[in-house]
């Protein structure tokens, strides 16, 4: 086998360790791709470990997958990010334990009106996003489901009540927006077990609630809701008769002797199946037969057969004959005008199979299970190839439920702009100068935080007092909440004040309070307090690292002018303080306490 | 016994370096790319790849090749 071949197995195999994935993955990544796509990811959990296996099932399917994350719980803000950065796919997981700290612990004694209140900006929020994201191909938008088991066994209480009422939110805003598809990610959890799905070491450390197993059953969804990421587009399933339709063989068992009906075994799983393939012609897929048989043989049991399901007018194209079956597949990929390569060939026989895998490797060959129960988990994954994708509107009417979006709560989230959205959230800053009893906290801040963080440089508790001490130094903190509670100390400046300039020596903010408007809000209150300390400029420097690229051009986003970039890529900034005019944020209420 | 090789190949995989990077010193400070996210994938790993569980508390300490190479040692001889 080559090299190749090996790491694709690792990948396919079901009990491949993350390491031997994560090595398959990277080296896979080096050859050459039949097509590249990139993905958005933007979430309120951490999910960078998604990321892994989106690739490994886009290097399935032939595909090189970039990732680009999303800050964290910012979805408006993550959608200009990825808009800049051209992505293919948006995919979107909003977590509900962390709507506020430990949602579901709080839910069952929060005042309704907050649930409302919760409600109406969820909704804002990820319309406004979708509104932005509209150039975007397709946008997946996962639901929320619950952390923790159910205790009540009825499975009817007060968590239960609100993802089910979210969820229906998530829908129905999602349902203006053809280019946004839910994720339903209530059965990924069901599907991989509860145990499997979660690992709380890592969730109340670093808000990363899931495990890899989780990630590779929601990543596989997204591969086959995108069909294998537009590696394919099947329409046709071409059937064989005997042992696929029905059991036993029509020209030897005869009508009498054939196995099809809805009670006895096995009739009654080719009777099933016969329901599931009618499905799929109700939900527009075209059924063909591809049998060596008599063809008076067949159509007898098509016309005759008490239990048969399908019916003749259901099949669009018959090749009952005694002919090789390449030559049959090719000849009713002409007569239906469709590629070889959307066909999906269902027989009983290994000889026949092999015989099309080889001669037609573009066909998608399905062999039915010698063991007959397994024959449903089968046609479920044929299913999956035709339906996962999505099918035409007009064949159901769910889209047209959605749209109907009658309950007051509906109608409150009116909000026009992103502004009036802001506004809603009713965020509060308040800024603190050398608050001698957060010292603690700003020391923590410096030494944890590495995405928002101008200059990295860290600072001991022993450091920061001094500096809150020292009559030239000045170090700023902020405390951000809205209508929904506190977000705690998520911010600290570091100024110096020298010859009549303020040298902003750091400014970092933790991740989960960035993106609306809170990192420029501060800046007119200090830089006047700058100005009556003296100084006439404002100065700046940026010195990136390996992990703050995402404030790479904050300065410049702050209206401050470059002067110059060294060559270690670090940047120098200056403005006079009497032309500084930072963004404004009437949206944010800004206090300032000396 | 702690098998080192396996435990360089795991730490270098997840981490994202060349394996030659990781040495006795190896440790969050001196690799660049060792953040919280990917140490949280390192973690995953090496339990898949030693058949260990590592406790909650040791889980987000074990920052250095060193205090893993402890911490694994220990539950590998407790089994």
């Amino acid at each position: 086998m080559s090299n190749n071949a090996l790491d694709i197995e690792v990948l396919n195999k079901a009990d491949s360790t993350l390491t031997q994935i994560t090595q398959a993955v990277a080296r896979l990544e080096k050859g050459e791709p039949v097509s590249r796509l990139s993905i958005g990811l933007s979430s309120s959990a951490t999910v960078e470990l998604f990321g892994l296996y989106l690739r490994k099932y886009g290097l399935l399917s032939g595909t090189h997958i970039t990732i680009h994350q999303g800050n964290f719980d910012d979805p408006i803000g993550d959608v200009d990010l990825f808009l800049g950065a051209g992505v293919d796919y948006v995919i979107m997981l909003p977590f509900l334990d962390t709507l506020m700290p430990s949602f579901e612990a709080q839910v069952e004694c929060l005042p309704p009106d907050l649930l409302v209140e919760k409600e109406v900006e969820l909704r804002n929020r990820y319309r406004i996003a979708f509104e932005k994201a509209r150039s975007i191909k397709t946008i997946f938008l996962g639901s929320f489901h619950r952390l923790e088991y159910v205790i009540d066994v009825a499975g009817t209480d007060a968590v239960a009540s609100v993802i089910a009422r979210f969820n229906q939110a998530l829908r129905e805003e999602a349902s203006a927006f053809p280019n946004v598809r839910m994720l339903d990610t209530e059965d990924v959890v069901r599907t991989v077990g509860h145990t499997a799905a979660f690992d709380a070491r890592f969730y109340f450390r670093s808000k990363a609630p899931y495990t890899g197993v989780y990630f590779n059953e929601l990543a596989r969804r997204v591969a086959a809701a995108t069909r294998g990421f537009g590696a394919y587009f099947y329409k046709a399933l071409v059937l064989d008769c005997d042992n696929t339709l029905w059991g036993g063989v029509i020209g030897e068992d005869l009508m009498a002797g054939i196995k099809l009906g809805p009670y006895d075994y096995p009739g009654n799983i080719f009777w099933r199946m016969q329901h599931e393939f009618a499905a799929l012609e109700r939900n527009g897929i075209l059924l063909c037969l591809c049998s060596k048989n008599n063809s008076e043989d067949v159509d007898e049991v098509f016309q005759s057969h008490p239990e048969m399901v399908l019916k003749s007018s259901q099949v669009v194209v018959k090749k009952v004959n005694w002919n090789d079956k390449p030559s049959n597949l090719r000849e009713l990929a002409l007569e239906l005008n469709v590629g070889l390569d959307s066909m999906v060939f269902l027989d009983d026989s290994s000889f026949e199979c092999e015989a099309v895998r080889q001669q037609l490797p573009m066909v998608k060959t399905i062999q039915v299970p010698a063991t007959l129960s397994e024959y449903p988990r089968v046609v479920r994954e044929i299913k999956e190839l035709f339906i996962a994708g999505g099918i035409s509107a007009d064949s159901r009417d769910k889209t047209e439920q959605y749209r109907q979006r009658a309950n007051a709560v509906a109608l409150q989230a009116q909000y026009e702009s992103q502004d009036a959205y802001l506004a809603s959230l009713e965020m509060k800053v308040e800024l603190s100068c050398n608050a001698a009893a957060s010292v603690t906290r700003i020391s923590e801040l410096t030494m944890k935080s590495n995405q928002f963080n101008l200059t990295t440089r860290r600072y001991s508790e022993a450091e920061v007092i001094t500096l809150m001490q020292s009559i030239d130094t000045v170090v700023y903190s902020l405390i951000v909440s809205d209508k929904f509670g506190k977000a705690g100390l998520t911010g600290v400046v570091f100024m110096r004040y020298m010859d009549g300039a303020a040298q902003i020596e750091n400014f970092l903010m933790s991740c989960r309070v960035i993106g609306r408007g809170v990192e420029t809000a501060i800046w007119s209150q200090i830089a006047s307090n700058a100005a009556q300390s003296g100084c006439a400029t404002l100065r700046a420097t940026f010195i990136p690292t390996a992990k703050n690229a995402q404030v790479a051009d904050f300065y410049e986003r702050l209206g401050l002018e470059l002067l110059k970039t060294s060559a270690d890529g670090t940047k120098h900034y200056s403005i006079t303080l009497a032309s500084f005019t930072p963004p404004q944020t009437p949206w944010i209420e800004l206090t300032y306490v000396e | 016994m702690l098998n080192e090789a396996a435990l360089k190949q795991v730490i270098a995989t997840m981490l994202n370096v060349d394996q030659s990077a990781i040495d006795q010193d190896a440790s969050m400070d001196t690799i660049l790319t060792w953040d919280s996210l990917r140490h949280m994938n390192l973690v995953l790993a090496l339990e898949e790849e030693f058949k260990v569980s590592i406790p909650d508390e040791d889980a987000g300490n074990i920052t250095s090749y060193k205090l893993i190479k402890l911490v694994l040692e220990e539950l590998l001889q407790a089994k």
